[in-house]
């Protein structure tokens, strides 16, 4: 029933424009059109300007500090940098200063790389503190290089080379020009799998890198490319002012202002940036005005920080689209049990998509079967005084499903963590395909082939299911990196492993707005997207509906005929028993048991640890396992 | 005791449930199943009010709580369960279990009552009292998210998937706690996914999909429903996804007091005493 009301939605040929975009296209013919209809008002021409450049840095700002989460409080430091370079090279070569623009922009970016490279290797907060520390030290470097920077007597610039009759008209245009750019270049980075691995690094930083994410380098260069458009800005800004200082390049004030506009806005949008830089600017100039000069202004800015903080904290943007999506309320999609148990009956042998596979049947290929594939030797971790895995062998062969079995608390997750790069060992080894991992960035493992689902889903809440998928970078190469994640080959794919656990009508749904089971199902996907040669699932069955678990199971068999390896955690042990060979029954940190299924239901020592003395209560025949009573 | 009449509510994107009636007797266990989304976690959501409900009626021995905060709902004695990640994983486990009582943190005495009890149920509260709530396994964050929720001995409890993530030993655990609970005349609403488990605890069933409640009765009258079966419980003759090796598609009724049902087993850290009333 739902399914036919919203499929023309999603798949139409015609595909609606969203609001917003119109809306945004309107307000940019109106303020193209402004100047010509009112071209003899210097002073709104002038404060509109002003609201433009604030836009750039804003919706600069956003794609480290809203898209990635890594907030800067010294980002006006490259408008700086942009301004200095526009003014040292008019005043020494006296260089064009069209030429001398992305001239800026470059010094800014090559200074953001520099600093990133430290900084952005580390988690948190020290790069809030560093960026302020650069913002001042800007400053005194501007100050004190005076054979430079001419100090603090600043730098004049030559008048721009039109005549006086064009007024700003030109600057005006210039900074519309680059607000468009800086909004486009926003958006197409954020509909980029390197968008989506930002926000999955704003999200959760340890998972974005256990799927493959080089967080490193994606922070490094969302730092770079958020600095360019402020440093070209900074140039043209330069001849606007045509007098600079280091007091006031380096201003905190005008870092506050962007956090300010961006806040008020809506950090991590794409429009909130430029709606929140018109609005404080406006508000800005309106306290200069009749509110008594500068000083009001920075009261003016502490009250509003406050009222947004309070009153908006998701900033202007969210808030109206929530309140419009409660308005009109969407209709929300219902698995489609019976239709997916049925589709699935009527499916036969193996039709996988191919790209889902290639990797792991080019590796069962290339050496086949029944080779070691990952080994874990003497692996140790503690927490505190608990010996969480202590002294673990394990050894998964090419082309297994193997099982991991073993009581709550007894080693297997954290032997997870051990293995994809979550927690580093104590002590031990660990080899996958021929190489010594242990001591590998958690996205190196996953371009290797290494791929895991958590037993809590870890999804990007905030994300849309497809998106999820998609973020995945199954190597380092750069072109990966900047492939499309709404559109082309990659989101392709992410939308045939959608199909393939049934999912695909939820492609467009924010991934937090799906039941618990259906994240386990995104997140399998998600993983197929590494195009994994080893996948190690934490607890598929916990919450699964169980119809729906012979659909797992069927999805796993299929994966494995293709080549690809398994490591199961599992506590459903019929389903386990019926689906994994061999398994590893594990205790107090380390294996105690491994065979094939039949041995290890026989086994004493598994008996006690684990299974209960009156597992071994047989059904009617002799050989069967305990039927599906607890298949879940 | 516990009623909802066409409940209406759901997130920002739209309505989950799309007119929920349910009911919840008195010292009843009741299970709600459905499949995946169905909107199960958001009714017990809706109950303890961490969802506002949009439209329709819920009320508690008579009076009507679909307007109330959060709080409110707890003090009236309905306590959540929910389904993961509810541990403060830098406290304690004993700081975890003594912020459940934090509603009669002024009734010192009544407090170390409460925890005593809590300890006596909950064998880990006790000891793993010292360790971080992070440093837990899945099961036992498990045990120690419900003792929490005991601390003030709520007449009902809701219950998000409480066999989540447990071996076999913890489930039976857990099991034998639930019908402790219900022995000692606490009224129990659980989500569950392990249906053979749930339905074979509970007394009352409930089978929803999209949105809305598709069929109540007994327990029983659920799992042997033939349609509910093979869509939603895993299997019934003729249609059992999961192909078993042997051939053995579907449980027979001799197999049910089989190594599965839980009611059969018994640990030994749960024991056989009866248990104490609570409170």
């Amino acid at each position: 029933m739902t399914e036919r009301e919203s499929a023309p939605k999603s798949t139409g040929p015609l595909r609606r424009i969203p609001r917003i975009h119109l809306i945004a296209l309107a307000c940019l013919l109106a303020l193209l059109l402004y100047p010509v209809i009112n071209p003899w008002e210097p002073y709104p021409q002038g404060v509109l300007l002003l609201g433009f450049l604030l836009a750039v840095q804003a919706s600069a700002w956003n794609i480290i500090s809203g898209y990635a989460g890594y907030v800067s409080i010294g980002h006006s430091m490259f408008l700086g940098l942009g301004a200095y370079t526009a003014g040292i090279m008019a005043v020494r070569w006296d260089v064009n200063p069209l030429l001398s623009a992305p001239v800026g922009g470059v010094v800014a970016t090559v200074i953001a790389v520099a600093i990133g490279s430290v900084v952005l290797r580390t988690r948190g907060h020290a790069f809030v503190i560093i960026t302020i520390a650069m913002l001042l030290a800007a400053q005194i470097i501007a100050v004190n290089a005076r054979g430079l920077t001419l100090g603090s007597d600043g730098i004049t610039l030559p008048l721009p080379f039109w005549g006086r009759d064009y007024q700003n008209i030109p600057f005006y245009y210039i900074f519309l020009v680059m607000v468009v750019l800086t909004v486009a270049f926003s958006a197409w980075l954020r509909r980029t799998k390197f968008g989506a691995g930002l926000v999955a690094i704003r999200e959760d930083e340890g998972k974005a890198a256990s799927i493959g994410v080089n967080t490193t380098r994606f922070k490094i260069v969302a730092y770079a490319a958020s600095a360019f458009p402020i440093g070209v800005a900074g140039s043209v800004y330069a001849y606007y002012l045509t007098f600079i200082n280091p007091v006031g390049s380096f201003a905190i004030l005008g870092s506050v202002t962007i956090v300010l506009a961006c806040l008020a806005g809506g950090r991590g949008t794409l429009y909130g940036p430029v709606l929140g830089a018109f609005v404080v600017n406006l508000v800005s100039e309106a306290a200069n005005v009749y509110g008594g000069g500068d000083s009001a202004r920075v009261l003016l800015f502490g009250l509003a920080l406050m009222v947004v903080v309070l009153f908006l904290p998701r900033g202007l943007l969210p808030t109206v689209e929530s309140w419009w999506r409660r308005r009109h309320p969407a209709d929300v999609e219902f698995i489609d049990q019976k239709g997916a148990l049925e589709a699935r009956a009527a499916r036969s042998g193996p039709d996988l998509p191919s790209p889902a596979v290639s990797r792991a049947a080019r590796a069962s290929d290339e050496a086949g079967a029944g080779r070691v594939l990952l080994e874990v030797r003497g692996a140790s971790k503690r927490f505190g005084g608990l010996r969480a895995v202590d002294g673990a062998d394990l050894t998964v062969r090419q082309g297994t499903i193997t099982g991991l079995i073993g009581p709550n608390g007894s080693g297997k997750t954290t032997l997870f963590n051990l293995v994809t790069g979550g927690m580093t060992a104590d002590a031990g080894e660990i080899w996958f395909d021929g190489r010594r991992i242990d001591r590998l960035r958690p996205w190196v493992r996953g371009h290797l082939g290494l791929g895991r689902t958590y037993q809590v889903t870890r999804l990007f809440k905030d994300m849309t299911v497809q998106e999820n998928v998609v973020a995945p970078q199954p190597d380092a190469r750069w072109r990966t990196m900047v492939a499309g994640a709404v559109r082309g080959h990659e989101a392709e794919r992410a939308r045939e492993l959608l199909d393939i656990v049934g999912l695909a009508r939820f492609a467009d749904e924010p991934a937090g707005s799906l039941s618990f089971g259906q994240q386990k199902l995104v997140e399998l996907a998600q993983v197929l997207m590494l195009e994994p040669k080893l996948i190690l699932l934490d607890e598929p069955a916990g919450g699964v509906n169980p119809s729906m678990l012979g659909v797992l199971t069927g999805v796993i068999r299929e994966l494995n005929a293709a080549g690809m390896t398994f490591l199961i955690v599992e506590h459903n042990i019929p389903l386990v028993l019926e689906l994994c060979d061999p398994i590893v029954v594990f205790s107090r940190g380390r294996p105690i048991a491994e065979g094939p299924p039949g041995t290890i239901r026989e086994d004493p020592a598994v008996m006690d640890a684990y299974l209960g003395e009156d597992f071994r209560l047989e059904p009617a025949g002799p050989a069967g396992p305990p039927a599906g009573e607890g298949v879940r | 005791m516990l009623t909802l009449t066409s409940v209406v509510a759901g997130y920002g994107g739209g309505m989950v449930l799309r007119g929920v009636d349910l009911h919840c007797a008195e010292g009843t266990i009741t299970c709600v199943v459905g499949p995946n989304g169905a909107g199960k976690s958001t009714v017990l959501r809706v109950i303890s009010g961490l969802l506002r409900c949009g439209e329709g009626e819920i009320t508690m021995d008579g009076e009507p709580i679909g307007d109330r905060t959060p709080d409110e709902i707890l003090r009236r004695g309905i306590a959540q369960v929910p389904q993961s990640r509810a541990l403060f994983p830098t406290m304690s486990v004993h700081e975890n279990v003594l912020m459940g009582g934090y509603l009669i943190r002024k009734d010192r005495a009544l407090l170390r009552e409460r925890l005593d009890m809590v300890r006596e149920r909950v064998p880990i509260v006790a000891e793993r009292a010292r360790d971080h709530a992070g440093n837990l396994s899945g099961g036992q964050r498990r045990m120690v998210e419900i003792a929490r929720c005991l601390m003030l001995d709520p007449k009902i409890i809701l219950l998000d998937e409480p066999s989540l993530g447990l071996d076999p030993h913890s489930l039976a655990g857990v099991a034998g706690l639930i019908g402790d609970l219900h022995r000692s005349g606490t009224t129990v609403l659980l989500v569950e996914q392990n249906v053979r488990l749930g339905l074979g605890l509970a007394t009352h069933g409930v089978v929803m999909e999209g949105g809305k409640v598709r069929m109540a009765g007994p327990a029983a009258s659920i799992r042997d429903d033939p349609e509910i079966a093979a869509l939603y419980l895993g299997g019934a003759p003729g249609t059992a996804p999961p192909p078993l090796p042997g051939g053995t598609a579907a449980p027979s009724d001799s197999q049910k007091g089989g190594a599965w049902t839980i009611g059969s087993r018994r640990p030994s850290h749960t024991g056989d005493r009866a248990s104490p009333p609570m409170g």
